[in-house]
């Protein structure tokens, strides 16, 4: 079991090692009694976006089902995660 | 975004939560989620307390969640009803163990004359 | 008819609430140490506290949100722990300087001992406050808190030079010490622009369910309120100016400043000034409480309210009764009021960026504000304004150290 929390502010880079900004926030989906996840919110000025200084829709949504593994610091996606 | 379609963080992380008569009973401290890499992720529960505002904030999130009283209270998924500005809930803070604080103070002031005019 | 009269009531409880005993020590030194001379600076406090409230009622009726709430939920939990602990420091300061105030009036109309009446002022309140529905609260320290109308007069009936005033008016540095001037420049717009009164009016904003067509008239409630009162703040440098200044007067003691009317106007003259000045600071001190209240449940996620009876908000009640608890604790220490209020001032100057730029950022955040987000003008001015603040927030604690808390 992991915390929104503990996903937000870590790194994301893909598999070959390019940064693509840091997760600040989680895309879900809500349907019934469930909310799902289905992407991560990735930005270069997180902190900025967050704050909604830009709109919220600007950042790049990268799809949960690009994340290959989630260790240390950061969240590492397959290198096509942005297409 | 299509309409089911949020960002977590943003409409549900920190927002008010509102029990079934409308109670404010806590914030939405911090989320549960499960399901790793490969699978689709969850969000299973609510974590309503200061006692888990040390992993938001550090060792001034500990001290604050210390001086706090450090309760911790998760509430299942399934009980959220709906989602606008605050985070609706469909059963009584008091069963869902929200608001303990408030629950525990009444007794004593209401002893007070003139608290419940 | 109603809808014009319950403006005017609104506006008269402005103008006694908008002096507190940050704008009564601040306007009268100033007037008594340099004159006319930042009469300019009252106008930009005045702006400024307008533009801030602005944004904090617009974001009330649009989001439903009062000021803490929405900080939380848009600039992330450690920013606003920050925020929090800092606006509750200051808070307390404040509250503790307000209720020096109230007991020192009291000790002028009574001449009892200054400590009993410290505790008389602390357990008054409580009760008050407890007992008391808020509407009757706050038109009762409105009204009464009108008698520093008694200010205005006195200004005029002291025949100032007007045209000194008028060149008063024009921006502009003095010659001689002028480490000190700084130091009340920004002692003047750290009176005018109190966060706590924009805590409490966003609070009362969400309680009173205001919505986005209530906009208009809460903006121009809050407009012509501050305006009157910012000319009550005009009066009382002015005051400070023709009394004190030729008489190298430096207006220590609340009880002088209410001498500054004595002078003109006699003895129901100096009257008034002492109940006007019990019942600005007494009306301050219980905005100040609930504010420090506020902020704390909206943080935390209690149930909160003036409105509410203390036994549907208990955690928010206990919240307040301690805190004015913790104040006496202070001013019975024996500190001097005035130097607790410059203190007070100052350090509510420097925490001001805490809070001003999440609005400012909320203020202008479509998901929350939808269109009635900011404008050129409110951005304009809100970043002027940013800016300001962050000057005076960062060169405040230098400046007092520098001037010895205006003692130089």
């Amino acid at each position: 079991m992991r915390t929104l929390s503990s996903l937000q502010k870590r790194k994301v880079e893909t598999e070959s090692g390019r940064l693509l900004g840091r997760c600040h926030d989680l895309r879900g989906e809500l349907t019934g009694s469930n909310l799902c996840v289905t992407g991560l919110c990735v930005g270069k000025n997180a902190w900025f976006q967050h704050l909604g200084v830009r709109s919220h829709d600007q950042h790049t949504v990268v799809p949960w089902e690009a994340v290959v593994r989630i260790e240390g610091k950061r969240i590492v996606v397959r290198d096509d995660a942005t297409n | 975004m299509s309409r089911s379609e949020l960002d977590i963080g943003l409409k549900v992380l920190d927002h008010q939560l509102l029990d079934k008569n409308g109670r404010r009973c806590g914030n939405v401290d911090d989320l549960a989620i499960e399901g790793g890499p490969g699978e689709v992720p969850r969000v299973v529960a609510l974590l309503v307390g200061p006692g888990y505002w040390g992993q938001r904030a550090g060792w001034i999130g500990r001290l604050a969640g210390w001086i706090g009283s450090g309760s911790k209270v998760r509430v299942e998924w399934s009980e959220v009803t709906k989602i606008d500005s605050a985070v609706h809930l469909r059963n009584d803070a008091t069963k869902l163990g929200l608001g303990r604080g408030d629950d525990r103070l009444r007794p004593y002031v209401e002893k007070i004359p003139g608290a419940g005019r | 008819m109603n809808k014009i009269f319950g403006l005017a009531l609104g506006i008269l409880a402005a103008i006694g609430g908008f002096v507190d005993i940050g704008d009564l020590v601040f306007n009268t030194a100033a007037g008594a140490t340099f004159g006319y001379q930042l009469m300019w600076v009252i106008p930009i406090g005045v702006v400024g506290i307008i533009v801030y409230s602005e944004m904090c009622g617009r974001v009330a009726a649009v989001s439903g949100k009062a000021v803490f709430d929405a900080v939380r939920e848009r600039v992330g939990f450690k920013a606003a722990l920050g925020a929090l602990v800092s606006s509750e420091v200051v808070n307390l300061m404040t509250l503790a300087a307000e209720l020096g105030g109230v007991a020192i009036t009291l000790q002028l109309l009574s001449g009892l001992p200054y400590r009993w009446l410290i505790l008389f002022a602390v357990v008054g309140f409580a009760v008050i406050i407890w007992v008391t529905s808020f509407n009757w609260l706050e038109r009762g320290f409105g009204y009464g808190g009108l008698c520093m109308l008694v200010f205005a007069v006195a200004a005029v009936k002291l025949g100032p030079d007007w045209t000194k005033v008028g060149k008063g008016f024009i921006p502009h540095i003095t010659q001689n010490n002028p480490t000190l001037y700084a130091y009340f420049v920004i002692g003047l717009l750290g009176a005018a622009m109190t966060p706590y009164e924009v805590y409490f009016y966003s609070s009362g904003g969400v309680e009173e369910g205001w919505k986005p067509k209530d906009i208009g008239l809460n903006r121009a409630n809050a407009i012509v309120g501050y305006l009157l009162g910012g000319t009550l703040s005009l009066a009382l440098m002015i005051v400070g100016a023709t009394v004190f200044l030729g008489h190298g007067i430096a207006p220590q003691h609340l009880g002088t400043i209410a001498l500054g009317v004595g002078d003109p106007l006699g003895k129901i003259g100096l009257l008034l000034a002492i109940v006007g000045i019990l019942f600005a600071v007494g009306g301050a001190s219980i905005d100040t409480v609930f504010s420090g209240a506020y902020n704390l449940a909206q943080f935390c996620g209690w149930e909160w309210g003036r409105y509410r009876h203390p036994k549907g908000a208990p955690r928010f009640a206990v919240t307040w009764l301690v805190l004015l608890v913790l104040a006496m604790g202070i001013v019975m220490t024996g500190v001097d009021a005035v130097v607790l209020t410059e203190y007070a001032v100052i350090f509510s100057v420097v925490a001001l960026p805490l809070t001003y730029v999440p609005i400012l950022l909320v203020a202008n955040d479509k998901a929350y504000m939808g269109r009635y987000g900011n404008g050129r003008l409110a951005n304009g001015l809100g970043l002027v304004y940013l800016v300001l603040i962050m000057v005076v927030a960062l060169t405040a604690i230098p400046l007092m150290v520098l001037t010895n808390a205006g003692q130089n």
